[in-house]
């Protein structure tokens, strides 16, 4: 070889060695600098021009004790719910102690509109409290450990074994039984969303569209938290902080998660309405979770196969196993959509049948 | 041996591109172990009351990183650890004979556990604590049936969680006890109302299963303390770890099993 074309070929795997590396290794310090860099910027445009119209948590003189300017519960709380809660803006007070100028410049200062819906003397309506249309400014604080401890009862006496079917998503299934005593299970914050499920950007695929038994919902109010946390609970009412913490981050309430057994309903089960287990049979991990943070259903295979895939039971999952035997292009549909269905199996679903791995491609 | 500045060029650039290769081929690879080498216990408890056998539910069980050998010094103190039952403590902390017929009623260890019901708080079961906490509740709200709703709100302090802080407050003090001495992070479930739970993503290794405060299993106060082997990618798919108050060819461990202590004299 020439000495310039190995000089050039030298420079140039040099160059993209320092290319690959940069991958490697460079992802999280480029992260940092885009970091830096936005916030001053942002920090300077916020300096320069205040948006008054719009309110932040996150601005550091706003940062005080939550109860100076929130009080719970708000003087309207039994015109606009069945509970006491903070459902309502703080006074005036609080914002005219630190922003008077703002408040009484012109005759319609921008400052109002961050709470009411004209900027009128004469027109005292408020916005909807809290407002739905802007983006949560806190994450939300919550042990599902503790509440699972706090809720536990001694050994189920052998008479009432039965009565554990406290989720509401398994009351359906245990029909047979309606003076079932209530437990303060899963079911005091998450029951069955009865409302139709909205159709995804680019439309249900396979035409397939979830019934409104598929879901549960989770807590959108403080209802379920006050019950317990209201006087002398800790976190009581005033003590915000107690479950809210100023996060820019999104929350697990703010995209639901990602269902891939879509054709799972919680208060389904076929005609026989016999998912049986209660919450914690299937979501195996919730009992030892002590934050909301990456919080991940959890559901492995087996809590379908104890029932879907049991000798003089059903064979769900054999059959569709069998079926990609046959044809290697076959849809997995008993659980899944096509787009799912058409994957190759997982090492648990193979496993829990006791087969070998399978791999689509090496299949004729 | 004099090499030429040609040659050395074209070792370097064989150098160079074998050290590319190399990058690309670890990027490529999962990074740290694999995660099916990772175990996981499935873990099922069924205790013997009477003639009948059942699973327990919703009860917590730690894991504990090392044997029982490893761990003897804390097994030891666990045995030791003296149990008050959930009716002593409430006869202790003055709680009203029906307040505890009403937590046996329905095996439940706090007012948390279920709904109180409008016979709860009147007529000749109701239950005195109860009824004083809805008539502060009713005060306060201006409704009798967000008052019952929310009754836990106006019980005292002991009524309303003192069994479940007594119990947190040895159980911390013995997790970190173990935490110390196994040098890891103490684990914990509770079991579903089969008495099954999982712990998962384990690392391969010995460990110990444990309850750290006895249970309560009819008159009777159950600790176990059970030593497992993880194997890598053992996903527990099968084969339950069974453990119970009594023995039987499948359990494989058996806890040790105390008469519950009589309550000292109630407080007057």
């Amino acid at each position: 070889m020439r000495r310039p074309q190995v000089e050039f070929f030298s420079i140039t795997l040099l160059a993209a060695t320092l290319l690959v590396c940069t991958q490697f290794f460079g992802d999280s310090a480029g992260a940092q600098r885009r970091r830096t860099t936005n916030g001053p910027a942002r920090q300077l445009k916020q300096r320069t021009a205040t948006d008054y119209s719009r309110f932040s948590h996150s601005t550091r003189q706003h940062q005080v004790d939550c109860k100076s300017c929130h009080q719970a519960p708000s003087s309207n709380w039994q015109k606009v719910r069945e509970f006491p809660d903070i459902t309502d803006y703080p006074n005036h007070e609080s914002c005219v102690r630190c922003h008077r100028q703002q408040f009484f410049r012109a005759a319609q200062p921008l400052i109002c509109s961050v709470c009411h819906k004209k900027i009128s003397p004469r027109d005292e309506a408020r916005l909807n409290f809290p407002v739905a249309t802007v983006a949560p400014e806190f994450k939300i604080i919550f042990p599902h450990d503790k509440h699972q401890d706090v809720i536990a009862s001694l050994l189920s006496h052998p008479r009432r074994t039965g009565d554990f079917r406290t989720a509401r998503y398994t009351k359906a299934a245990h029909a047979p039984d309606d003076k079932t005593k209530g437990y303060n299970n899963c079911s005091v914050c998450h029951t069955a969303d009865t409302a139709a499920v909205d159709q995804p950007k680019g439309g249900w695929i396979d035409g397939y569209v979830p019934s409104t038994d598929t879901f549960m919902t989770a807590p959108e109010n403080h209802a379920s938290c006050f019950s317990c946390h209201w006087g002398r609970q800790e976190p009581v009412r005033n003590n915000c902080a107690g479950c809210h913490k100023l996060s820019n981050r999104a929350d697990f309430g703010a995209a639901p998660p990602n269902r891939i057994s879509i054709k799972f309903r919680h208060e389904g089960g076929g005609e026989k309405k016999n998912h049986i287990g209660e919450c914690t049979t299937c979501h195996i991990n919730i009992t030892k979770v002590a934050t909301l943070e990456g919080l991940k259903p959890d559901v492995p295979i087996t809590s379908c196969s104890e029932c879907h895939n049991k000798d003089g039971l059903r064979q769900d999952l054999n059959a569709e196993l069998g079926a990609i035997d046959k044809n290697k292009d076959f849809k997995c549909s008993y659980c899944h959509t096509s787009n799912i269905g058409i994957l190759d199996p997982p090492p648990s679903h193979t496993t829990v049948a006791g087969r070998p791995p399978l791999k689509r491609a090496g299949l004729k | 041996m004099i090499l030429k500045r040609s040659e050395v060029l074209v070792r370097i650039f064989a150098v160079q591109l074998l050290a590319l290769l190399a990058l690309v081929v670890i990027g490529q690879s999962p990074s740290g172990p694999q995660a099916n080498a990772r175990g996981v216990i499935r873990l099922r408890v069924r205790v013997k009351v009477g003639d009948s056998t059942k699973g327990l539910s919703r009860k917590r069980f730690f894991l504990i990183r090392g044997s029982l050998t490893e761990n003897k010094s804390l097994i030891e103190a666990l045995e030791e650890q003296p149990v008050v039952s959930r009716d002593c403590y409430y006869q202790g902390i003055g709680a009203s004979p029906e307040l505890i017929a009403w937590l046996k009623q329905n095996d439940c260890e706090s007012v948390y556990c279920r709904e109180v019901e409008q016979k709860d708080i009147e007529g000749g079961g109701a239950v005195p604590e109860f009824q004083r906490a809805v008539a502060a509740g009713e005060k306060q709200f201006g409704s009798r049936e967000l008052a019952r709703k929310w009754l836990s709100v106006n019980l005292t302090d002991e009524l309303r969680s003192g069994f479940y802080k007594r119990q947190q407050k040895d159980l911390q003090t013995l997790v970190k006890q173990a935490e110390e001495l196994s040098k890891a992070r103490v684990l914990s479930v509770m079991t579903d109302r089969n008495g099954t739970a999982y712990f998962t993503d384990l690392e391969p290794g010995t460990y110990v299963i444990s309850n750290i405060l006895s249970t309560e299993v009819g008159n009777s106060g159950v600790l176990w303390n059970c030593e497992l082997k993880v194997k890598p990618g053992d996903l527990a798919t099968e084969t339950p770890f069974l453990i119970s108050n009594n023995k039987d060819r499948n359990v494989k461990c058996v806890g040790v099993v105390k008469p519950l202590p009589a309550c000292p004299t109630p407080k007057q």
